[in-house]
């Protein structure tokens, strides 16, 4: 059976902050919205897959959360940003409360990610079929990012997509996003977790899913690069 | 300037992003050249047709904000430490800590802001201000207000997160449980027997 072909957007990817008016007050709009060519491709690869599971690499919302659901998926949440800086925050604690003279040393970050990983993204292999990386590999540390791909490309089903979005220029401000609709995705602007870490080439790109079977990219009016993944 | 869909990295294998004709995304609607000056907001704006169904209201999972606690639930004040299992069917409002196991079926668990748990929690409804590390079971719902710390997996019919609640876990949906009519046709409501509450209690 022919599956539903979704719609069409009208404009290509970019950002539409949306304007207050008389309907604002019954029913607030999104105040800074994306139309996201990338999710509509994700959720088409992945639509194949009755009760699928998600990652969804972000803080939690509702209205993701209920979108997925909704269209019968599994949603596991894990916003890995904040778990790598409050992961980063308990080590420099501890490396400052080490007593004088003991051998306590600054481990690489290529290090501290391995430790890390001793805690985060603890699923298991293959058991996602999708998952939502949003921005936040611009954020870390150039020399971490290689192994949460590598864990990252463990834990997606063959045939899985991973949506990430890179940015062409140091972004100017941290936002959050969560999923509106099935073509649209909201910009939350959020007091900064991290600072933009690394512009990605796009052969850097390519090289961090190298585990990964294609790629495609859609490349919006703000110059985000929205990338879709299939493993 | 116009925006497009621009390129494709690599296409080792460009039968994989092929699906049947009728299920893929138009390409057509990528190559339309768009003016920077277009309003993207049309692209959201209600289409005249089709008209869009309304939801179904028992696949909703939006969930308002939560049922103001009953006066007759049993609270677990700040300053108080529990471990053990606690069972049985009054609502329960826990702002200190517990450690153990929660079974209140046809109940209410409410974690408040400073409650702490440490503990599979099986419940009617469950509303977290605080900080669970365990599983959530919920017959009916559950709440995740703006402060809720919750690590573990979340199995609910319906549930209603707060914009800044965290969530290290899984969702998954469930179908409500059936409610149980009496010879008489009427809803039966906590009927369960208090079942003993096995703990120990210690003050700070």
């Amino acid at each position: 059976m022919a599956k539903a072909r979704p719609a069409a957007p009208s404009s290509a990817a970019g950002v539409a902050p949306s304007k207050p008016g008389p309907s604002a007050a019954a029913a607030p709009a999104p105040s800074n919205v994306r139309v996201s060519n990338a999710l509509k491709e994700f959720l088409w690869l992945i639509s194949d897959v009755p009760q699928g599971r998600i990652l969804d690499l972000g803080p939690v919302w509702q209205s993701t959360v209920s979108f997925f659901v909704d269209k019968g998926y599994r949603v596991s949440t894990e916003d890995l940003l904040r778990t790598w800086k409050e992961f980063l925050t308990a080590e420099e604690e501890g490396f400052r409360r080490a007593p004088v003279g003991a051998t306590a040393e600054r481990i690489s970050p290529a290090a501290l990610a391995d430790k890390f990983l001793e805690s985060a993204l603890q699923y298991q292999e293959r058991s996602f079929h999708g998952v939502l990386a949003w921005d936040l590999l611009d954020y870390f540390d150039p020399e971490v990012t290689p192994r949460l791909m590598e864990r990252l490309a463990q834990l997606i089903h063959p045939g899985g997509a991973m949506l990430a979005m890179f940015h062409s220029r140091a972004a100017e401000r941290f936002h959050r996003y969560r999923v509106v609709d099935g073509q649209t995705i909201e910009l939350i602007p959020a007091p900064t977790l991290a600072v933009h870490a690394h512009v990605f080439q796009n052969r850097e790109i390519l090289g961090l899913f190298a585990e990964f079977r294609s790629s495609k990219t859609f490349v919006g009016r703000d110059q985000v690069r929205e990338g879709l993944f299939l493993k | 300037m116009a925006a497009t869909r621009r390129s494709v990295f690599r296409s080792e294998e460009d039968s994989m992003w092929r699906k049947p004709a009728e299920g893929k995304p138009s390409s057509e609607s990528y190559n339309q050249p768009v003016s920077s000056s277009a309003p993207v907001e049309s692209s959201l704006a209600p289409q005249p047709s089709p008209a869009p169904a309304p939801p179904a209201p028992s696949r909703s999972l939006a969930d308002s904000a939560p049922v103001a606690l009953g006066g007759n639930a049993s609270r677990i004040t700040s300053g108080l430490k529990i471990n053990g299992e606690i069972t049985g069917s009054a609502d329960l409002y826990i702002d200190g800590e517990v450690q153990g196991k929660l079974r209140l079926g046809s109940a209410r668990v409410t974690v408040g802001p400073n409650g702490r748990v440490q503990a599979d929690i099986e419940a009617r409804e469950i509303v977290v201000e605080g900080q669970v590390d365990g599983n959530l079971k919920a017959g009916e719902r559950a709440h995740f207000g703006s402060s809720s710390r919750v690590n573990g997996s979340v199995m609910t019919p319906r549930i209603g997160i707060d914009d800044g609640a965290r969530l290290r876990g899984k969702v998954e949906t469930v179908q409500a449980a059936p409610a149980r009519p009496t010879s008489s046709g009427i809803k039966q409501e906590a009927t369960e027997t208090l079942q003993p509450v096995e703990a120990s209690v210690k003050s700070e």
